[in-house]
């Protein structure tokens, strides 16, 4: 069992409505540095509004967002992004007419200083840094072992492919926190194992911090360290794998009452 | 012979300046999928501040700087005014608020310096020139101006070109015109994003604007040319800049050889609707343009 | 020193070759490799260099001369030096396929007692583990891609770099070790060991002496006319024969360049950026490059495909002919340097095939019309016979001599026989191995007493000279009334198709011919998306009746073809069915070079061969099957059978 004690982002007290409909209440939780932490809930549960408002897509109504000893109420995505918030989405979101290598490489937009001028006209020290960029990227290809599409357009790729590729995007901006929105759906059990294989190196390798939300109850036993319950927009339970398992009111939830 | 290629070669190249009002739109379709109707009045706007600083005695090079500085702005305010307060609506909201930037360009201009017909003459030159001695023994007349234009028109296309496809800003570009909320996510400024967008169509602008200026002179009627550059873009595809190029000149030389050939037998002014005709039948067979994407489902 | 420098400069083993390039030609590239997307190079100097250093490095770990060293990864610069290291310290490479299960590899090391083994990566050396209690003989395991190995603690593993820097230490505490080494070397000590792929019963250990491969690769060098300035693409599997002939025997001879590529599924990428000159792939992998362009064309726009259609029709017209040099009307040589710009060219500069002055294909026959495909376009495809047992070739076609039909006549120092009681094809070459790797048994069946090899395959000698390969001799039989029946005859007749991925053709001791067809899921599935047919997967397309029709229709077209040759005629195809999954190596089905298992076949598919000959017009079935992740399940599935149109023979069999 791996010990986590330095919090990375919290969020306190967070509500979240569109007009009437509440789609977070009062949630608090905590992210442990260099943990796995995965979100669960029956669908309509609030996990993806829950990392919308993480990474500053959703305004929540009341609460406080702590990231790395900053507190604030509201961010960004732009302000996510530049602080080291990365995240892939549910149905991928690439830009499909562009390589894979350009997608990953939009990755390292903010990595990269040189300013419009010189970027305008590709004069020498923005050459220069883009060539120093395109040697991470292909470290990144070569650890997602995509090289065999690298100049094809992710609109081509196959769904699992094209989820890969999102995950490189999302790594080429050295991010310190990553959220993935359901990195697995749509896939089979291969390319579900070659996923949770990747996601583990990340994490073990770059000794990123990973907060997911998955559906496949099998993947999130075995990946992660933490688990947070939410049902209806309220958090049900937070704690091991095993602790959440036995965990009445989860087992309720999924099931329903009275099975 | 030398006749045709003589009518020709003066098509493709007034086709280089529809090509160029027809690339502005395309810029801004593809960065933000807004349908830039303004497109023309930024082509007369532009033309008009280039000559009223002539005018003023501002020496030429000067004033293309202060003109550019003006697209600038222009496309700052534009982005600030008009286009943040309508971010996720429909594109035909966009759309009328480019016909309302439209009517205040044109308006704004003319308040400025005023409604007369322009003459810009920045030295560019007007003669005809015999071009490679003689084909077939005959020789060829080619307009110098238009051969200037072209030449301009090339070398902006093969910047624009190295832009999009080397830059960080050209990636962004890209991915901005792709998925918006991606963009935002890796971090990509989206207002900036738009509003280089706009300022460099304003740029392009001020270049095909200068380009016709010399030819025609400034004057409201320039704002019109974006009418022409409608039928480019159904030949071209909205979203391909390469489309812009070849569907400009096809329309260019197609309709001074339809004016030249055709008009003795069915009627002169050929010129005015031989584009919009070439367009309708394109939109029947091929609807997507030249080097537009097609669009399969697979089931 | 002077007797180690004379007997260095004998260059009868490889490690002696490597120094004298490293000596005449130091900076010129020996090896390139894709690595994060930018080609890296090594000269020969510093191959040299690095195989020295992880020479030394082995023998500080202990290798001895005679030991074993196994090789388990793909074509990777790195993985070859191991080869030169090993036989610098005259011990003996041992390669194993990298696809291989954990099984077979534990099969191969175990049989050959490596003490060591060299694996490319994390995936490799988790395979090794796993069988780590069945190799006793096995003492350490070294990887030459450290990722994801830094959670490793076993004290018996080591990283490649590592190795080779305490190869320098020991080198520089040494310093004539190495050359005194690599000197002790002598031509007749067993260079390699590759194992067969085994068509029957286990993998053997085929022993390769340094002179049997540095004989045989330098006559077939001087017969092409290789030079320095040649590249090659080693993209098959380094355990076989043949990439060890092209890879490593003939490129330390000649000099030329070895590019590897990035991974095996960017080879086709890797091709286009090397565009190689000499190049060798198996004939499946022609095939498939085929079915890609018919399946590109069915999908591109009409006038793509007119212009596609019309020059290949003026290149098999007279393709062939201005290849071969043969006069040609000028109208049709205008019209075939016109395809050129539109068609050949742009797909040649495709397929990474535009710089190719000789590509060889072998190891199985060929569809006459891919082969004529390739010609006419004007790829110089050539056919060559040959064995693991004989360094991979005995026949070969010389430029300008030619045919689809046959695999050339004997190669220079190879001569060749057919037994005339049983048909069996009998060659004898410079390049005949040294034995099975202890299995005398074995080796004196295979190899008689003067020499000649039985290679188990049944051949005529045509008239022009050339070989010409009917079938495997074992499976050669005949029909109830005594009529010839030669399976993979018939079974290459139908893969031509390009939806019929696989076949496997019954008859022996029958009173008529039937098939088993696996569809090609990629030609058919694009078919049937095109014709609005909706399916889930290989199992639920391959039993729909349109794709029924579809084989039907082609299997008729094949029973057209039989019926033209009279001693074949009796061989028509009377019923078949579509198999309700992919015949796979991994079932053991299929050899590693997907050559079909019949043995397996027969007995695992016995119920279905019965159904063929009985009157039943479906059979039900439920088979194992493993998944390409390693687990396993079972697929059930009714399977229809269908009758198939015959012809009356055009002329009576003599």
């Amino acid at each position: 069992m791996r010990e986590f004690n330095e919090t990375l982002l919290s969020v306190e007290n967070i509500s979240l409505s569109f007009g009437a409909v509440k789609a977070l209440t009062n949630i608090s939780f905590e992210i442990k540095k260099g943990e796995v932490l995965a979100i669960i809930g029956p669908n309509g549960a609030g996990k993806t509004s829950m990392l919308n408002v993480i990474n500053g897509f959703y305004h929540p109504q009341e609460g406080v967002i702590t990231f790395r000893g900053e507190k604030r109420r509201q961010m960004k995505p732009y302000d996510a992004a530049r602080q080291g918030i990365a995240r892939t989405f549910q149905n991928v979101a690439l830009f499909k007419g562009m390589s894979t290598l350009d997608n990953i490489m939009t990755g390292r937009n903010l990595k990269m200083k040189s300013n419009i001028l010189s970027a305008a006209f590709y004069l020498g020290p923005a050459k220069r840094e883009e060539i120093e960029h395109r040697a991470v990227v292909e470290e990144i290809i070569d650890f997602l072992e995509i090289q065999a599409i690298r100049k094809t357009p992710v609109g081509r790729l196959p769904y699992g492919l094209q989820k890969r590729v999102e995950l490189g995007r999302a790594l080429a901006a050295e991010p310190d926190l990553l959220l993935l929105d359901e990195p697995m759906a749509g896939m089979n059990l291969e390319e579900k194992q070659d996923m949770s294989r990747f996601i583990l190196d990340v994490n073990d390798q770059f000794g990123t911090t990973i907060a997911l939300i998955e559906h496949d109850m099998g993947v999130v036993m075995d990946i992660s360290d933490r688990v947070v319950v939410l049902d209806y927009g309220r958090k049900l339970a937070d704690g091991t794998p095993d602790e959440v398992k036995n965990n009445q009111e989860v087992i309720e939830a999924y099931l329903g009452v009275g099975h | 012979m030398a006749f045709f290629l003589e009518v020709l070669t003066g098509g493709l190249l007034t086709g280089v300046l529809y090509s160029l009002v027809a690339l502005g739109f395309v810029l801004i379709f593809k960065a933000s999928g807004v349908f830039n109707f303004a497109q023309g009045a930024m082509v007369l706007f532009a033309a008009l501040f280039f000559v009223g600083f002539i005018d003023l005695g501002v020496p030429v090079v000067l004033s293309a700087i202060l003109t550019i500085a003006v697209m600038i702005l222009l496309a700052y305010l534009i982005e600030r005014l008009v286009l943040s307060h309508l971010v996720n609506q429909e594109a035909i909201s966009l759309f009328m608020a480019t016909i309302g930037i439209s009517y205040f360009l044109d308006g704004f201009g003319q308040t400025i310096w005023g409604s007369d017909i322009r003459r810009l003459d920045i030295g560019l030159p007007q003669d005809a020139f015999v071009f490679g001695a003689s084909v077939l023994g005959d020789d060829i007349f080619v307009n110098e101006l238009d051969v200037v234009a072209a030449v301009v028109a090339g070398a902006l296309v093969a910047v624009l070109a190295v832009f999009f496809s080397k830059t960080k800003i050209g990636r962004a570009l890209r991915a901005v015109a792709d998925d918006h909320q991606a963009a935002m996510s890796v971090g990509i400024p989206l207002r900036s994003i738009w509003m280089i967008v706009w300022a460099v169509a304003g740029i392009v602008g001020l270049v095909a604007g200068i380009m016709w200026g010399a030819k025609l002179g400034v004057q409201f009627s320039l704002s019109l040319v974006a009418l022409k550059a409608l039928p480019v873009l159904i030949l071209g595809g909205f979203t391909s800049v390469p489309g812009a190029i070849v569907g400009g000149l096809m329309i260019g030389a197609g309709e001074k050889l339809a004016e030249v050939y055709l008009g003795p037998v069915i009627g002169g002014a050929i010129e005015d609707w031989f584009a919009y005709m070439l367009a309708m039948i394109f939109l029947l067979f091929r609807p997507q343009g030249l080097f537009g994407e097609k669009i399969i489902e697979r089931i | 020193m002077s007797d180690v420098q004379a007997a260095i400069e004998r260059y009868d083993t490889f490690p002696k070759i490597l120094l004298r390039n490293a000596e005449t030609m130091g900076e010129k590239t020996a090896y390139r490799e894709k690595d994060l997307g930018i080609w890296q190079s090594w000269t020969w100097a510093e191959t040299a260099d690095n195989v020295r250093a992880l020479a030394c490095g082995l023998a500080a770990m202990g290798l001895k001369r005679g030991d074993k060293i196994g090789i388990v990864g793909s074509n990777r610069p790195r993985l070859y030096w191991v080869f030169a290291a090993a036989q610098s310290l005259g011990a003996v490479p041992v390669p194993a396929y990298q696809d291989a299960v954990a099984e077979e590899v534990a099969y191969v090391l175990n049989h050959a007692d490596a003490r060591m083994v060299v694996c490319e990566d994390q995936e490799q050396v988790d395979k090794v583990l796993s069988v780590m209690e069945e190799l006793p003989a096995l003492e350490a395991i070294l990887y030459e891609d450290d990722r994801g190995m830094r959670h490793y603690d076993q004290e018996y593993l080591h990283y490649y770099d590592t190795v080779q820097e305490k190869g320098r230490a020991f080198d520089r505490d040494n310093p004539d070790f190495f050359l005194k080494e690599v000197a002790a070397g002598k031509g007749e000590d067993v260079a390699v060991m590759v194992y067969t792929s085994g068509t029957t019963g286990r993998p053997k250990g085929v022993m390769h002496s340094h002179r049997a491969l540095i004989e045989s690769a330098r006559l077939a060098a001087e017969f092409e006319g290789l030079d320095p300035s040649d590249e090659v693409l080693s993209y098959l599997p380094m355990a076989w024969i043949g990439d060890h002939f092209f890879s490593y025997a003939q490129h330390l001879i000649i000099g030329y360049t070895v590019n590897c590529p990035e991974s095996a599924d960017t080879v086709t990428a890797d091709l286009k950026d090397i565009g190689p000159t000499y190049y060798f792939a198996p004939p499946a992998v022609f095939e498939s490059i085929l079915t890609q362009i018919h399946i590109r064309m069915e999908d591109a726009g009409k006038f793509k495909r007119w212009l596609f259609d019309t020059f290949m029709k003026v290149a098999d017209r007279v393709g062939v002919d201005i290849l071969e040099g043969r006069p040609v009307p000028l109208k049709d040589r205008l019209l075939y340097a016109l395809g050129e710009i539109l068609v050949y060219g742009p797909l040649k500069n495709n397929l990474g095939m535009t710089r190719i002055r000789r590509i060889f294909t072998g190891g199985a026959a060929m569809g006459p019309d891919v082969f004529k495909f390739f010609r006419s376009i004007g790829i110089n495809l050539k056919q060559l016979y040959g064995q693991t047992e004989c360094c991979a070739y005995a026949c070969m076609q010389a430029n300008g001599d030619v045919y689809a039909d046959t695999v050339g006549p004997a190669a220079p120092g190879c001569e060749v026989l057919i037994d005339s009681e049983t048909g069996e094809v009998m060659i004898k070459s410079p390049g005949t191995f040294v034995g099975y790797y202890k299995n005398e048994k074995s080796t004196k069946e295979t190899v008689n007493d003067e020499g000649w090899i039985h290679t188990g395959d049944a051949g005529i000698i045509a008239d022009n000279g050339h070989l010409k390969i009917i079938d495997r001799a074992k499976d050669v039989g005949r029909l109830r009334d005594g009529s010839l029946f030669a399976p993979q005859y018939i079974e290459n007749k139908l893969k031509f198709f390009s939806y019929i991925r696989e076949a496997v053709a019954h008859g022996h001791d029958r009173d008529y011919v039937t098939a088993f067809i696996n569809i090609d899921i990629n030609a058919v599935g694009n078919w049937a998306e095109r014709n609005g047919i909706g399916y889930s997967g290989y199992t639920d397309l391959a039993t729909r009746k349109e794709v029924y029709d579809l084989i039907q229709e082609a299997i008729e077209s094949v029973n057209r073809d039989l019926a033209a040759d009279a001693d074949l005629a009796g061989s028509q195809i009377r019923r078949f069915l579509i198999l309700h999954k992919e015949l796979d190596a991994d079932d053991g089905e299929l050899t590693r070079t997907r050559k079909v298992r019949r043995v397996v076949i027969n007995e695992r598919y016995g119920n279905l061969i019965e159904a063929l000959y009985s009157g039943a017009d479906h059979v039900a079935v439920e088979a194992q099957v493993t998944f390409e992740d390693g687990r396993s399940g079972t697929i059930k599935a009714d399977l229809s059978i269908r009758d198939v149109k015959t012809f009356e023979p055009l002329r009576k069999a003599s």
